[in-house]
C-alpha cells in the first residue's frame, strides 16, 4: 500500500527563528529575483525583437546591442538575487522542494548545464555584438531559448511540489528523474503567465534605457521609447488572456480564493488587475505625450507594485495548494540569537556597501555614462 | 529513505564529485585571484609597467568570465546536486546553518557587483576607486570563503556540537581554523597558477617573464605553507577518522597519496616554469593546472571519505539515518529500524512486507534506501564487480551483511533492519552474480584472505588476525569455524576445511615465527591432538 502523499517529515533541527521571518525573507528576495529575472529576459526579447523584427534598420542593430550589452549584468543579478529565496525555500518548504527535486531530477540537474551556456552565449552576444551582429543575433536567441527553458524546468518543479498527492505515482514509475510534470493542467498557462510579464518588463527595459539616453540623443532614445512602451502595452494587453487561462485552470477552490473566499488574495488580486489596467493607460498616455518620465518612473513603479501582489499571490496559492500537509505552527522554532542580529547587520550593511559602490561608479548621476 | 533516492545508474555521487570538484578549484582562484587582481594593479602602476596593466585587463575579463559565470553556478550547482543526492543531510544543515549561508549570501551579492564594477571600471574610474572595488571584491570573497568554511569542517568534525547544537561551537569546530589556513594556502598558489595561463600567450616575452615570476612568487611559497597546514589540520581530525587514508580504507588511501604526490608535482612543475619564464607555453600552464586540480581535488576527496560512513560525522548516516536516537527523528535510526524494519519505517518504499515471491524486487528497495547514497549495482563501487572480483558464494554474500560496520576501518553503516529484510537485500545482491563462485575449493592463503578477510584485516603483523590467532596451525584452524564465537560482531562466514588450513599456513608465513609454531603437520608436532574432524 502506497501512502497517497507521501510528505517526508521534517529534520530534528528546529527553525533558527520564527516562521514569519523567514516567510518575509523568502517574499522579498523571490521579488527582487522575479524583477532582475524579468528584466533579462524581457531584455532578450527585446534584443531579438530589434534585431530580427524591427523595420527601421537605422536602428535595429543599436536597440540590439545596447540592450544585449546589458544582459550578462542582468543575468548575474538574476542568479545572485536567486540564491537567497532558493535557501529561503528550502527552510521552510524542504520537505516539499526537496521530493519535487528529486522526482524531475535530470530535468533540474541539466539546469546547471544549461544556465551556464546560456550565460556564455549573453556573454559572447555583448561582447561580440558590434563587430558580428548576426552571429551574435543567433547565439542570443539560443541562449534566450535556454533560459526559457530553464523556466520552464521551474515552473514544473514549483507546481510538482505543490502536489504531494501526484508524487508516488510519479517516482514509482520512474525513479531514476526522467520526470516533468507536463499532466499538470495549470503548467503551461502558469508558465507563460511569467513569460508574458519578462516580455512586458523587457519593454520597461527599454523605456529606462530611453531616460538614459533623453538628453544626449532625443531621436534614438524616442525611439527606444516607441518601441518599449508598445511592447509593454500589448504584452500587457496578452496577459489578460494568459491570466484568465491561469486563473480558469485552477481547481475551483483555490480559483475562488482570489475571488472573495481570501480577502488578501482577493484585495490583491483586484489591485493586480486594476494596476495592470492603470499602466496600460498611463503608457498609452505618456506615448502620446512624448512623457518619458511618466513612462519611466509611472509605469515602472506601477508594474513593481504589480509584481509584488503577484508574488504575495503566488505564495497564498501555494500555501492552499499545501493547506492539508503544510502548517507553520507544526515548526519547532528556536532561535539562534547569536547569528541572527548578525546577518541583519550585515544584511543592511551590505546594502549600504552595494548602494556606495553604484553610486561611486556613476550610476545615480546622469552625467556620467552609465553602461554596465 | 525519508526521501526518495535519486536512482542514477552509474552512481549519483560521480555528479557531486564532478560538480564540487570543478567548484572548488574556481571557486578557491575567485578568492586568490582577487587578491592577485588588486596587488598586480598596484604594483603595475607604481612601476608604470604599462604592460603589465594591460595584460592585467584581458587577465581581469578572463577572471570575471570564469569565476562570475562558471564560478558561481558551479556553486549554486553544489547546493541543487546535494539536495539531490542527501536532501536529510542538507535540510539538517540548512536548519543548523542557515544565518550562515544568509550572510555567505550577503557577502556573494557584493563580491558579484564588486568583480562586474571593477571589470568595467578598467577604462572609467581613477586608479583609486578601481582599485577600492578591487579590495571590495578580495575582502567579500575571502568572508564568503570564511563562512563557508565553517559548515564544510563541521560536517567531518562537528565537536561538541554534538551534545549542545549551537551555532558557533558547530561553526568553530574542531578544524576550521586550520581548515582556512590550508584553503587560503590554495587560493594564493591558485591565484599564481591561473596566472601563468594568460601570461603563457603573451607575445612580449619580457612581459611574460615579468609575470610568470610574479605569479610563481604566488604559488610557489604558498605550496611550501601547505604541507604545515594540512598537517596541523590532519593533527586536528580525530585519529581513528584520519587512520582510514593510511591503509585500512583504499580510496581514502590513495587519494591521500595522489594529494600529497600531486602537490609535489606541482611545485616542480610551477620551478620548472620560473627557471625559463620566457619559453613559458600554453600547454604547459595548463598542464601545471590540471596537476594542481588533481592534487586539490585529491585532498577534497580524503576530507570527504575520512568522514564515512558519515555526512555529518557522528550525527547523520550517508544513507540518511540518524547515529542516535532523538526527538524528531522520524524514526530514521539504525535502532528502530532495526526494530520496525525498513519496510515500515521508509516512506518512499513500495514494499511493506516481504514474501518468497518478492523477496529480491524488496531486496532491490532495501538496497535502493540503504546502500544506493555510496554503491550502485553495477557500475561507481559496483556491488556487482565486488562481489564477484571476491568470489562471494551466496552464503557469503548473506554472512558479510553482519558486518558492514567492521569493514575498511568503519566506513560503513551496519546493516538496519529485520533479518527477513536482509535475507531480502542478500538476495537481490546474490541475483546480480553472473558467475558462479565456487569459493570452497580455493586453496592459495592469500587469496582466501584478500577475498573474505581483508575488508576488515589488514596485512600487517600486528592486526588482530595476526596477533590474536592460536600458535597451533590445527587449533588456529578449527577457531575459524566459528567467526562469532571468537568476535561476536564478526560475520559468521563459513569457510571450508580447505580455505581454513591454507589462510591459516598462509598467515603463519607473515607472523614472526615466536607467534606460531612452524608449519608442519599438526600430528607431528608434540602436545597436539590427533588429526581428526574437519
Amino acid at each position: 500500500m502506497i501512502n497517497p502523499s507521501m510528505v517526508p517529515t521534517l529534520d530534528p533541527n528546529p527553525l533558527p527563528a520564527p516562521y514569519w521571518v523567514f516567510k518575509l525573507l523568502l517574499l522579498v528576495t523571490f521579488f527582487l529575483h522575479m524583477l532582475a529575472m524579468n528584466f533579462m529576459m524581457g531584455g532578450a526579447f527585446m534584443a531579438l525583437a530589434a534585431r530580427f523584427g524591427s523595420k527601421s534598420s537605422q536602428y535595429r542593430n543599436r536597440i540590439f546591442i545596447d540592450v544585449a550589452k546589458k544582459i550578462p549584468t542582468l543575468l548575474a543579478a538574476t542568479i545572485t538575487l536567486g540564491i537567497a529565496p532558493l535557501l529561503f525555500v528550502q527552510v521552510v518548504y524542504g520537505q516539499y522542494f526537496y521530493t519535487s527535486t528529486i522526482l524531475i531530477a535530470w530535468p533540474w540537474f541539466f539546469v546547471l548545464i544549461l544556465l551556464i551556456a546560456a550565460y556564455y552565449g549573453f556573454y559572447f552576444a555583448a561582447y561580440k555584438g558590434k563587430r558580428r551582429p548576426g552571429a551574435a543575433g543567433f547565439v542570443l536567441l539560443a541562449s534566450l531559448a535556454l533560459v526559457l527553458f530553464i523556466g520552464f524546468i521551474y515552473s514544473n518543479n514549483v507546481t510538482l511540489m505543490q502536489v504531494p498527492s501526484h508524487w508516488a505515482a510519479k517516482y514509482f514509475a520512474n525513479p531514476s528523474g526522467w520526470n516533468l510534470n507536463l499532466s499538470e493542467p495549470t503548467l503551461i498557462p502558469r508558465y507563460l503567465h511569467f513569460v508574458t510579464a519578462a516580455i512586458a518588463v523587457g519593454g520597461i527595459l527599454l523605456v529606462l534605457l530611453a531616460l538614459a539616453r533623453w538628453k544626449h540623443d532625443r531621436e534614438y532614445a524616442r525611439h527606444l521609447f516607441r518601441f518599449g512602451g508598445k511592447a509593454f502595452m500589448y504584452a500587457t494587453m496578452a496577459q489578460f488572456l494568459v491570466g484568465m487561462w491561469f486563473l480558469v485552470s485552477l481547481p475551483r477552490d483555490l480559483r475562488m480564493l482570489f475571488m472573495g473566499d481570501n480577502t488578501l488574495a482577493t484585495v490583491l488580486f483586484s489591485a493586480g488587475l486594476l494596476g495592470t489596467v492603470a499602466a496600460i493607460f498611463l503608457m498609452s498616455d505618456a506615448l502620446r505625450k512624448d512623457s518619458i518620465r511618466v513612462a519611466a518612473y509611472g509605469v515602472t513603479g506601477l508594474t513593481a507594485f504589480i509584481i509584488l501582489t503577484m508574488v504575495i499571490m503566488r505564495d497564498i496559492l501555494r500555501d492552499a495548494y499545501l493547506e492539508p500537509y503544510f502548517h507553520p505552527h507544526q515548526f519547532p522554532v528556536h532561535t539562534q540569537w547569536s547569528i541572527f542580529p548578525l546577518f541583519l547587520l550585515l544584511f543592511l550593511g551590505g546594502v549600504v556597501l552595494w548602494l556606495v559602490m553604484l553610486k561611486r561608479y556613476g550610476l545615480f548621476t546622469s552625467t556620467k555614462p552609465t553602461e554596465l | 529513505m525519508n526521501y526518495p533516492i535519486w536512482d542514477v545508474a552509474f552512481g549519483a555521487g560521480l555528479l557531486i564529485a564532478l560538480v564540487a570538484g570543478l567548484h572548488v578549484f574556481v571557486s578557491h582562484f575567485a578568492v586568490g585571484g582577487g587578491l592577485f587582481l588588486v596587488l598586480t594593479e598596484r604594483k603595475a602602476r607604481r612601476t608604470n609597467d604599462t604592460a603589465l596593466l594591460n595584460w592585467l585587463k584581458s587577465h581581469t575579463k578572463f577572471f570575471v568570465l570564469l569565476t562570475v559565470v562558471f564560478g558561481a553556478v558551479s556553486g549554486v550547482g553544489i547546493w541543487f546536486t546535494i539536495g539531490l543526492i542527501s536532501p536529510t543531510a542538507t535540510s539538517d544543515l540548512i536548519h543548523i546553518f542557515v544565518w550562515g549561508w544568509a550572510i555567505e549570501w550577503v557577502f556573494f551579492f557584493i563580491e558579484i557587483t564588486a568583480a562586474l564594477l571593477y571589470l568595467y571600471g578598467w577604462d572609467k574610474l581613477d586608479p583609486k576607486l578601481h582599485e577600492w572595488y578591487g579590495w571590495i571584491y578580495f575582502i567579500a570573497a575571502y568572508a564568503s570563503l570564511v563562512v563557508i568554511n565553517g559548515i564544510i569542517t563541521f560536517m567531518l568534525t562537528p565537536g561538541s556540537w554534538i551534545d549542545v547544537h549551537k551555532f558557533w561551537i558547530g561553526f568553530f569546530n574542531p578544524t576550521y581554523i586550520p581548515s582556512t589556513f590550508f584553503r587560503t594556502a590554495i587560493c594564493i598558489a591558485l591565484a599564481g597558477i591561473y596566472a601563468l595561463i594568460t601570461a603563457s600567450v603573451q607575445k612580449d616575452l619580457d612581459l611574460k617573464a615579468r609575470i610568470v615570476r610574479w605569479g610563481a612568487l604566488w604559488t610557489v611559497p604558498a605550496l611550501i605553507t601547505l604541507p604545515l597546514f594540512g598537517w596541523w589540520y590532519i593533527r586536528k581530525i580525530p585519529a581513528v577518522l584520519f587512520a582510514s587514508a593510511r591503509g585500512p580504507m583504499p580510496t581514502a588511501t590513495h587519494y591521500a597519496f595522489l594529494a600529497w604526490s600531486l602537490l609535489v608535482v606541482t611545485f616542480v612543475l610551477t620551478l620548472w616554469a620560473l627557471l625559463r619564464p620566457r619559453h613559458l607555453h600554453l600547454a604547459f600552464a595548463l598542464v601545471i593546472a590540471l596537476v594542481a586540480l588533481g592534487a586539490m581535488d585529491s585532498f577534497e576527496f580524503v576530507r570527504e571519505d575520512v568522514r564515512k560512513p558519515f555526512v555529518i560525522e557522528n550525527y547523520l548516516y550517508d544513507n540518511s539515518l540518524y547515529a542516535a536516537s532523538m526527538p524528531g527523528d522520524g524514526g530514521f535510526t539504525i535502532d528502530n529500524l532495526n526494530t520496525v524494519g525498513v519496510l515500515n519505517a521508509a516512506t518512499w518504499v513500495q514494499h511493506r512486507a516481504v514474501t518468497p515471491d518478492n523477496q529480491v524486487a524488496v531486496g532491490r528497495e532495501v538496497f535502493r534506501v540503504e546502500c544506493q547514497a555510496c554503491h550502485t549495482a553495477d557500475h561507481y563501487r559496483g556491488i556487482h564487480q565486488l562481489i564477484e572480483q571476491r568470489q562471494w558464494d551466496p552464503a557469503t554474500v548473506h554472512a558479510m551483511l553482519s558486518g558492514l560496520s567492521l569493514m575498511h576501518n568503519g566506513i560503513m553503516p551496519p546493516f538496519a533492519g529485520t533479518d527477513a529484510e536482509r535475507d531480502a537485500l542478500a538476495a537481490y545482491v546474490n541475483s546480480l552474480q553472473t558467475i558462479t563462485p565456487n569459493p570452497a575449493t580455493f586453496t592459495d592463503g592469500k587469496l582466501v584472505f584478500e577475498n573474505n578477510c581483508s575488508m576488515c584485516h589488514q596485512d600487517r603483523p600486528d592486526d588482530m588476525l595476526f596477533t590474536g590467532l592460536d600458535p597451533n596451525p590445527k587449533v588456529a584452524a578449527d577457531s575459524l569455524k566459528d567467526l562469532t564465537s571468537l568476535f561476536p560482531l564478526m560475520p559468521d562466514l563459513k569457510l571450508s576445511e580447505a580455505q581454513r588450513t591454507s589462510l591459516v599456513r598462509w598467515i603463519n608465513t607473515q607472523r614472526p615465527a615466536s607467534q606460531h609454531a612452524a608449519n608442519q603437520p599438526a600430528a607431528n608436532r608434540p602436545g597436539t591432538a590427533p588429526e581428526g574432524g574437519n
